[in-house]
């Protein structure tokens, strides 16, 4: 089987869900809203990089969503302050690498499961959030939406970013050892001990980089419109991982690359617009979310149950 | 076919000098002296358990001896650890790959052989290349593209083999490296220890295959009870004398002796085999009242042979037949239904559960018969476990104690009394006094043969040569997944039976 | 002949349930002290009465984090059967106690499918249950179009979440019956007793026979017969079913679950644990509303206490998690410690 099956599969479906729109529903690629489309889709782009790396050291991390909402929060809150742009753009990466510190140390040195290690952050991060903006909206000062750009200067930026960091990330992790030190720790943590690489070490460092990533995400989230809503990261777990799983990320760490990650966004972000192009109702999204990820899983396991032989 | 033993005057590389270690009140290597010429090939002879393995991990700084002396290349190395030794340049190649399932064979080797920093660039061309070469030296036919979960076990040991190679390590182990290679590939192996050789790394070379200790090694020393019995060059010793220096003792320890005959066939294996399990042909029988001790070294095949009777691989070869009736057995349940009880030798994953009481581990495969209605009655429970404490001699705080507080051999028992109050027909023991200290183990000798008496028939699996002497009515000796002896009581002795598992003789005596 | 650090050991996991008798104690006299109308009949009454569907969650749960496994998709069934059960009355006109019976199967048919894809495909419990996770809600949302609720339940049905019953909630009682079962299932039947086995040694149960996956999928079948009643319970105390209920209740209840000191590695925990846990948070939730009450208290300070409880709730999970993770080391460490052998010793490793 080839290696990159799972890549071009996902590829070959989302080509499929392109042409239909293309044939029943052209209108689907009018240029501004589909841009808008792209545009809104980046910090889940950026995100889901975060979350596959976290994956692939067979680790996960489920309070990714409210990382991005409080990494928002802070940026918001240090720009309505009238503090400069880049400070809030620094102040919001510095929170989530924070915020992905406290995981790393309580998963890769403590050794608790990271299941529910995030899973208790994430409920601490979602309800000091709350306790904090008591679900207020915040309005954000003018210099800030579209990095103070015109809007399609803003959505160019904000796209060539997270294409750059895409690019930069998938190079990072074919070609520096840093990546392939993540590979390996996913994919048998005492082998790579013995090889002389710090297993406790790489997954720490990979959950401080997904926060940072979470950081990152939400400020190109938070330029895209003129307010903050405090619940904005709500949903973003689901999103990212199942895109990263779909993509070829697979559970048991070790294997994946982040042009699968890609694929899997752009299908998976791509279904509720289809749907709303086909005038079929949007309320079907989580379900077929869900099913999308069951499928993978299935798919997963198939494979390494052929492999086992 | 090896030079003479190395020139006198050559400095040896790795030198041990009274290494002695003990785990707790079990002395593993009593003062242990070993050289290692370089460009030599060393072969280290030993029953399971004289302490092949700890002199192995005490020379990869995986245990800190004792006492006794280290020297690497003429300098004393007193607190060795792994990384230390790799700088050093020793090398050990394990039966147990420790690969990345994941990676390609290529990136495998160079994880394994560079220390980069976090930031350095992969360079998949000599990545590649380099890979390449090494296959090549060994003569692998291995892609170096190739997925290492997709490689068979063989194949992976041959990418460790390459690792080896590629360190540039002066000091190579290797334990039983043939054991899971094909003829093809031992043919490989054997160039690359030559190759070694030649360019004068020393090799550590653990082998049961006195063939291949003829055809390669220079000098052999053999290990008994922890100590060495001599180190002399291969082509000055004769196989028999070998073998000698391997069981050489008096059988010490006075076993149980048998009573009566024994009675009706309860067991009889025609053709069994299990391609998975790698057992071929095995054709045995087992009586009531008789003790079939099962002989051969690790590997041959023994464990799998149970793991058939038991249902955990199923047979697709050959037929079982259970007091006369034909079976299929597909998993523990059915064997259990079917009065067959199996003691394995997996003591950490599959016998005493350390945090649950004695009394809930001894009844653990009897629920469905013993506790009517599926519901638990801890008083009826309590009394059989105070039942088997006492009548197997366990020491133990009480049936609530949990199976952690107890020593190992006093675990084994609780193991033991778990299958025994299955009532089976027929009772697997696998290793059942490995690890166990002499007073257990005398207890446990004892409760077999009573238990034989009682009407039981017995399938002993034991590495413990006396033991096997000792406690057997009749010895089943094999190797490579087949049977090449079966050999009664008064024709066993420890010669016979070691030759036969070494292969060397394949007269079968009645 | 009798090792004395038996006792220790067995003390060792009785202290957990022991400890949050003590913090329970102390949550009830803090609140009693700082808060006003916290130790009534009525505010007891209310505490319980809307825990129900938490403690049925957490009591359902322990068998599968027994066996070593994990339910993320309970809370997103719960929304499932709700909105079956409403369609079910509204819909089509049944009688509601017919279709709360139905709802509980549906319950059971979402569980099956977790146990079949978990035991029969081995694949991580984790991810599946996150993949069910969001189709059971998806399907909740994708049935009621995102909007539609469903209401106007008989006064009889609504009872079953209103009424008081012998002094006590009317569901209070439906959860002393269902955690009666499963305590009685978990720690008086063969079957429950399997659990531990299989958290302890999955192999290992299967060596002694152990239908290791048949018993597994038991589990997880009851964690969604058992959500499917949660549901409605939640129906019927909110008059309401709509595709959003138990939003978030999973995460509650594997905190409580944790917080009784099930191990979420598998094989130990108790349902006593389990509920103290959950009664542990179902107070501590409760206790920090009822200090807004307290007239001396600074409105602030006292809204600030209100919305504390998430983010305690939060905290309180990760350090039951190091806590628990502590005490498995210590005990897993103890209990491997070979006392020296009474007799000569013989060189028997290699």
């Amino acid at each position: 089987m080839n290696k990159y099956f799972r890549e071009i599969t996902v590829a070959a479906a989302l080509g499929l869900l392109l042409l239909s729109l293309a044939v029943f529903a052209p209108h689907f690629f009018q240029f501004q809203p589909f841009t808008s489309r792209l545009t809104s889709q980046m910090p889940v782009l950026v995100a889901a990089i975060g979350i596959a790396l976290v994956i692939m050291s067979r680790q996960i991390d489920i309070s990714i969503g409210s990382q991005f909402s409080m990494c928002a929060i802070i940026a918001g809150v240090t720009a309505a302050s009238g503090l400069p742009l880049g400070v809030s753009i620094a102040a919001a990466i510095g929170a989530g690498a924070l915020m992905g510190a406290l995981n790393g140390v309580l998963v890769a040195y403590l050794g608790l499961p990271s299941i529910v290690v995030t899973l208790a952050t994430m409920v601490t991060w979602q309800e000091a959030l709350r306790l904090w903006q008591q679900g207020r909206l915040l309005n954000l000062p003018d210099g800030i939406q579209w990095f103070g750009l015109s809007q399609p200067a803003g959505q160019t930026v904000v796209i060539s970013l997270a294409f750059l960091l895409l690019v930069g990330a998938a190079f990072a992790m074919k070609h520096l050892s840093a990546g392939r030190f993540i590979y390996a720790t996913g994919s048998d943590a005492e082998a790579a001990r013995l090889a002389g690489i710090d297993p406790k070490r790489t997954t720490f460092g990979v959950f401080v980089l997904m926060g940072a990533l979470a950081g990152l995400a939400a400020v190109l989230n938070l330029v895209q419109s003129p307010q903050v809503q405090p619940n904005c990261g709500d949903g973003l777990e689901l999103k990212t991982i199942a895109a990263a799983v779909v993509g070829g990320v697979a559970i048991s760490g070790g294997r994946g690359t982040l042009w699968g990650v890609l694929l899997g966004i752009l299908l998976l972000a791509n279904v509720n617009p289809a749907l709303t192009h086909f005038h079929q109702p949007p309320y079907w999204e989580k379900a077929i979310q869900g099913l999308v990820i069951l499928l993978a899983v299935f798919a997963d396991g198939l494979r390494s149950r052929k492999a086992q032989t | 076919m090896p030079d003479n033993a190395s020139p006198i005057g050559l400095k040896p590389i790795l030198k041990l000098t009274e290494i002695r270690k003990s785990f707790g009140a079990v002395r593993a290597l009593k003062g242990v002296s070993f050289e290692l010429l370089p460009g030599e090939v060393h072969a280290l002879l030993g029953e399971n358990g004289a302490g092949k393995s700890t002199l192995i991990k005490v020379i990869t700084g995986a245990h800190q001896p004792d006492g006794g002396r280290l020297e690497v290349a003429g300098i004393e190395v007193s607190h060795l650890t792994p990384s230390k030794a790799r700088e050093l340049g020793i090398a050990c190649i394990y039966q147990q790959p420790a690969l990345f399932p994941d990676l390609s064979v290529a990136e495998n080797i160079a994880l394994r052989l560079k220390k980069t920093g976090v930031l350095s660039r992969v360079r998949w061309p000599q990545q590649r290349a380099h890979a390449v070469e090494l296959l090549g030296q060994i003569g692998a036919e291995i892609s170096p593209d190739a997925e290492v979960r997709s490689l068979s076990m063989p194949e992976q040991q041959l990418v460790e083999i390459a690792c080896a190679l590629g360190s540039g390590a002066k000091i190579v182990i290797m334990d039983e490296p043939t054991a899971s290679l094909t003829q093809k590939e031992q043919h490989l192996l054997f160039k690359v220890v030559r190759d070694l050789r030649a360019s004068g790394v020393g090799v550590v070379y653990i082998s049961h295959r006195l063939e291949e200790i003829f055809a390669l090694a220079d000098r052999v020393t053999v290990l008994r009870d922890g100590e060495s019995v001599g180190t002399n060059a291969v082509d000055t010793l004769t196989e028999s004398q070998m073998i000698k220096l391997m069981v050489g003792r008096e059988v010490a320890s006075i076993y149980p002796p048998c009573e009566g005959a024994p009675g009706e066939v309860v067991l009889s294996l025609k053709n069994l085999g299990c391609a998975a399990g790698a057992v071929k042909g095995v054709t045995l029988d087992v009586r009531a009242g008789e003790i079939v001790g099962m002989a051969g070294l690790v590997g041959a095949g023994r464990t799998e042979l149970a793991r058939i009777l038991f249902g955990i691989t199923p047979a697709d070869a050959g037929e079982i037949f259970l007091n006369g009736e034909k079976v299929m057995i597909s998993s523990p349940r059915e064997a259990i239904a079917r009065g067959i009880a199996y003691v394995p030798e997996d003591r950490r994953r599959h016998g005493v559960i350390l945090e649950i009481p004695i009394a809930h581990n001894m009844t653990m495969a009897i629920h469905p018969k013993f506790f009517r209605g599926s519901i638990l009655r801890f008083d009826a429970e309590s009394e059989l476990a105070a039942n088997f404490i006492r009548d197997l001699g366990i020491k133990a705080y009480g049936p609530e104690a949990p199976g952690g507080s107890l020593s190992g051999g006093n675990q084994q028992k609780v193991s033991v009394a778990r299958w025994l109050a299955t009532k089976p027909k027929l009772l697997i023991l696998d290793e059942p006094t490995q690890g166990v200290d002499v007073g257990a183990k005398s207890e446990i000798h004892k409760i077999i043969r009573s238990l034989a008496k009682d009407g039981l028939a017995v399938l002993m699996i034991s590495s413990d040569l006396p033991e096997v002497l000792g406690m057997s009515d009749r010895i089943a000796v094999m190797r490579g997944g087949e049977m090449t002896g079966l050999i009664a009581k008064e024709h066993a002795d420890a010669h016979t039976v070691m030759a036969a598992a070494l292969g060397t003789n394949g007269k079968e005596v009645a | 002949m009798s090792s004395p650090k038996s006792f220790s050991f067995k003390s060792l996991l009785a202290r957990h349930e022991a400890v949050l008798v003590f913090v329970i104690l102390f949550e009830v006299i803090l609140f009693q002290v700082l808060g006003r109308n916290f130790l009534t009949e009525r505010n007891f009454s209310n505490v319980f009465r809307h825990s129900v569907e938490i403690g049925l969650l957490a009591v359902a749960m322990t068998p599968v984090i027994l066996t070593g496994g994990i339910d993320l998709s309970v809370g997103s069934m719960m929304g499932l059967c709700a909105v079956l059960f409403g369609m079910m009355v509204n819909a089509l006109g049944m009688d509601p106690w017919v279709a709360a019976a139905l709802a509980v199967a549906c319950g059971a048919l979402g569980g099956g499918i977790n146990a079949a894809l978990i035991t029969r495909l081995n694949l991580p419990p984790l991810i599946v249950t996150l993949g069910t996770f969001s189709l059971f809600r998806g399907l909740a949302e994708a049935l009621t179009k995102g909007a539609e609720s469903f209401s106007g339940f008989p006064a009889y049905f609504l009872a079953l979440g209103n009424a008081t019953v012998a002094g006590l909630p009317a569901q209070i009682w439906v959860f002393f019956a269902v955690a009666a079962g499963i305590w009685f299932l978990v720690h008086r039947t063969t079957f429950g007793r399997s659990f531990r086995a299989i958290g302890y040694a999955p192999e290992g149960a299967r060596y002694a026979g152990i239908p290791v996956a048949r018993n597994t999928s038991l589990a997880y079948v009851i964690a969604g017969a058992v959500a499917g009643l949660a549901a409605v319970i939640l129906v019927a105390r909110l008059g309401e079913a709509r595709a959003n209920a138990g939003i978030g209740y999973e995460l509650l209840a594997i905190t409580a679950v944790v917080l009784g000191g099930v191990s979420i590695f598998g094989g130990s925990g108790t349902m006593f644990g389990t509920i103290l846990g959950w009664i542990a948070l179902a107070i501590l939730n409760n206790g920090l509303t009822r200090i807004s009450d307290y007239k001396i208290m600074d409105q602030t300070v006292a809204s600030v206490a209100r919305e504390l409880s998430g983010l305690l709730t939060g905290l309180l999970l990760l350090a039951a998690l190091a806590i628990g993770a502590s005490i498995k080391t210590l005990a897993v460490r103890h209990a491997r410690k070979q006392p020296i052998p009474t007799s000569k010793p013989e060189p028997a490793t290699q």
